[in-house]
């Protein structure tokens, strides 16, 4: 669809006027006409030769529509965005510093934090570093089951999140409420096996804070069922309107020699068409034992990377999320004791250090830690996938409406948290 | 023109399509609950408020060196020889007065560490969610069985006393040192 409206498509025909040769008729595919037109003028605007008055808005930090406390200077000429310069540090909370004041374990409540929409994966992915320096090789099997059925529960609730408000950003409300539908029923299982809603330290280093309830694999099978079926109402709802296409497939291209130059990860890289995932590529805890797909951005609709691809992308994670779910909840073992791994003493060598890398939701999460002898971490480092994705932003709005920066926003799909940590 | 009229009419139907999806809706049981007249049953398990069953706490202090906020305060006066506290229901015998175990919770981050550390398992989270008070100071959870004028009355005491036995081990130190070079001296070297 044209930037100047469905209505200059009408006519085949379009009359253009030039100074000093009188009326022209050009004879061409209007769209493309157009498409050229409106090219030139961005490249005259974003070279800044383009007379004309900026204006330099603020976006944030209380907007509703940027998912947190992010502040968005926005250079514009009109209604076209020059520059973007995010600006952030409003949820900033210190967690490096804390956590060289706070034992082993008591850093992962501080974990739950970061991503607050992805918690399970932070304290995974914290666990698995400690673990590694801890020297702790072997868990039991069901508490590694455990682990990954509940990562992989908090991926389908976080891209339920993000799919569902990035239909809100475009302007589709009840999309949202359905997905917020089925996050609420994911949360029941996390409240039932864990005790909190949201922030659950449930997973511990070598084991997990509770065994899990009888029925609850029963339960969350008869979920997954369920969900299949409200996947289908979703992509009938939203993914296949055409309105919702053709807006979203042609906004916040992100080629895939840009994304791996800035190092985006997750669906934000998977949405350019590079495959990566850390699961399947480096693969930790027990997922070699299953059978899934890693999707990418197909560029169906439009230019490959856009943010129809990254949406669509996290909808096929969804589907290879129950896929997973599908395998291990049959297979977890019903004995076991999920605390027998956990070390009475949490001490190693001054000056060990490892690095782990894991897929969160949103990306990558790699946590750093280094011990210097005692109980307490030298230093606990997290690298952050939203962090980069928001200095993507300037890269993937440059030139576009005001309007579509809403979607930008919602489509790279960032946690305040993460970013400030 | 082809281009435009078919994406006008596939915008049309698809929207049809979910719009069926919607009607559907409107026959099936509604998802929410008008919450203060009607309830979710909470899972057993649940972590809502903090609460301490003042009868079994021992004053271990295991509770307040774990929380990640240090949003537990807790002061103990050593029971005297002559005292019988009696045993927690646990059967750990008490040998200390708890004279102040006091829990912020608004800085409490309910993360379930301390009810796990507890010997007594006198501390656990129980389900009640609704706690929202006006004052910051009614956030402050008093759980000792004793009055703060008496608590104040017994660590005070206990300061005497821990001061007079520092001020008598000074004098026994100070009493020593005749006694250390008589007993070195006749070492040979």
């Amino acid at each position: 669809m044209s930037t100047f409206g469905a209505l200059g498509n009408i006519f085949k025909k379009q009359r253009y006027y030039f100074e000093g040769e009188g009326e022209m008729v050009v004879d061409l595919d209007p769209s493309a006409a157009l498409d050229q037109r409106r090219d030139e003028l961005i490249k005259a605007r974003q070279s800044g030769n383009f007379p004309g008055d900026d204006m330099i808005v603020n976006m944030g930090p209380q907007h509703p529509s940027t998912h947190g406390v992010l502040r968005l200077e926005l250079v514009l000429d009109g209604e076209i965005v020059k520059k973007v310069t995010p600006h952030i540090g409003y949820l900033h909370r210190n967690f490096e510093k804390h956590a060289e004041n706070l034992g082993w374990n008591e850093i992962i409540p501080y974990t739950d934090r970061l991503d607050y929409l992805a918690a399970m994966n932070m304290n995974h992915g914290y666990c698995l570093a400690v673990e590694k320096l801890l020297g702790i090789k072997e868990l039991p099997k069901k508490v590694e089951y455990i682990r990954v059925i509940c990562a992989e529960f908090m991926r389908i609730s976080s891209h339920l999140m993000a799919v569902g408000t990035f239909g809100l950003d475009v302007g589709a409300i009840t999309p949202f409420l359905w997905a917020f539908r089925d996050r609420e029923r994911i949360l029941d299982l996390f409240e039932w096996i864990s005790g909190a809603r949201l922030l659950y330290n449930y997973i511990w280093i070598g084991g997990l804070s509770r065994d899990m309830p009888s029925g609850w694999i029963k339960q969350a099978t008869e979920f997954l069922d369920e969900l299949e079926r409200n996947m289908k109402e979703f992509n009938r709802l939203l993914s296949g309107n055409q309105i919702f296409i053709k807006r979203a497939a042609e906004v916040g291209v992100l080629p895939p020699e840009v994304a791996i130059n800035c190092g985006a990860t997750g669906p934000v890289l998977r949405g350019s068409g590079i495959k990566w995932d850390c699961r399947k590529d480096e693969p930790y805890s027990i997922y070699p034992q299953f059978e899934f797909e890693i999707p990418v951005g197909e560029g169906r609709y439009g230019p490959m990377g856009s943010a129809f691809d990254r949406y669509w992308v996290r909808i096929r994670e969804i589907e290879e999320a129950i896929k997973i779910l599908r395998q291990a909840l049959p297979q977890c073992p019903e004995q076991g004791d999920v605390k027998e791994a956990i070390p009475r003493r949490m001490k190693t060598a001054a000056g060990a250090e490892c690095y782990v890398r894991s897929e969160a939701p949103r990306g990558e999460i790699g946590f750093y830690v280094r011990s210097n002898g005692s109980d307490i971490p030298d230093r606990v480092r997290c690298r952050s996938s939203c962090f980069v994705h928001v200095s993507l932003l300037d890269e993937i709005s440059r030139g576009c409406m005001v309007a579509d920066m809403i979607l930008n926003i919602g489509s790279i799909d960032i946690v305040l948290g993460e970013v400030d940590r | 023109m082809r281009q435009y009229f078919r994406d006008v009419w596939r915008g049309v139907f698809t929207v049809l399509i979910g719009m069926r999806e919607t009607w559907v809706h409107v026959f099936r049981p509604p998802t929410t609950k008008q919450y203060p007249h009607e309830r979710f049953q909470l899972p057993p398990g649940t972590r809502q408020q903090l609460f301490m069953n003042a009868d079994d706490c021992i004053g271990c202090f295991k509770c307040a060196r774990i929380c990640p906020v240090n949003c537990i305060y807790i002061d103990t006066v050593k029971a005297k020889p002559t005292e019988d506290l009696g045993k927690a229901s646990t059967g750990n015998p008490i040998r200390q007065h708890v004279v102040r175990f006091d829990i912020d919770m608004f800085k409490c981050c309910y993360c379930d560490d301390c009810t796990t550390v507890c010997p007594t398992e006198c501390l656990y989270m129980t389900d009640k969610f609704e706690a929202s008070v006006y004052e910051r100071s009614n956030g402050i959870y008093h759980f000792s069985k004793y009055e703060p004028a008496l608590a104040m009355k017994m660590l005070a005491e206990q300061a005497a006393e821990e001061a007079a036995a520092a001020a008598a081990k000074a004098a026994k130190a100070a009493a020593a040192p005749k006694k250390e070079p008589a007993a070195a001296a006749p070492a040979p070297h």
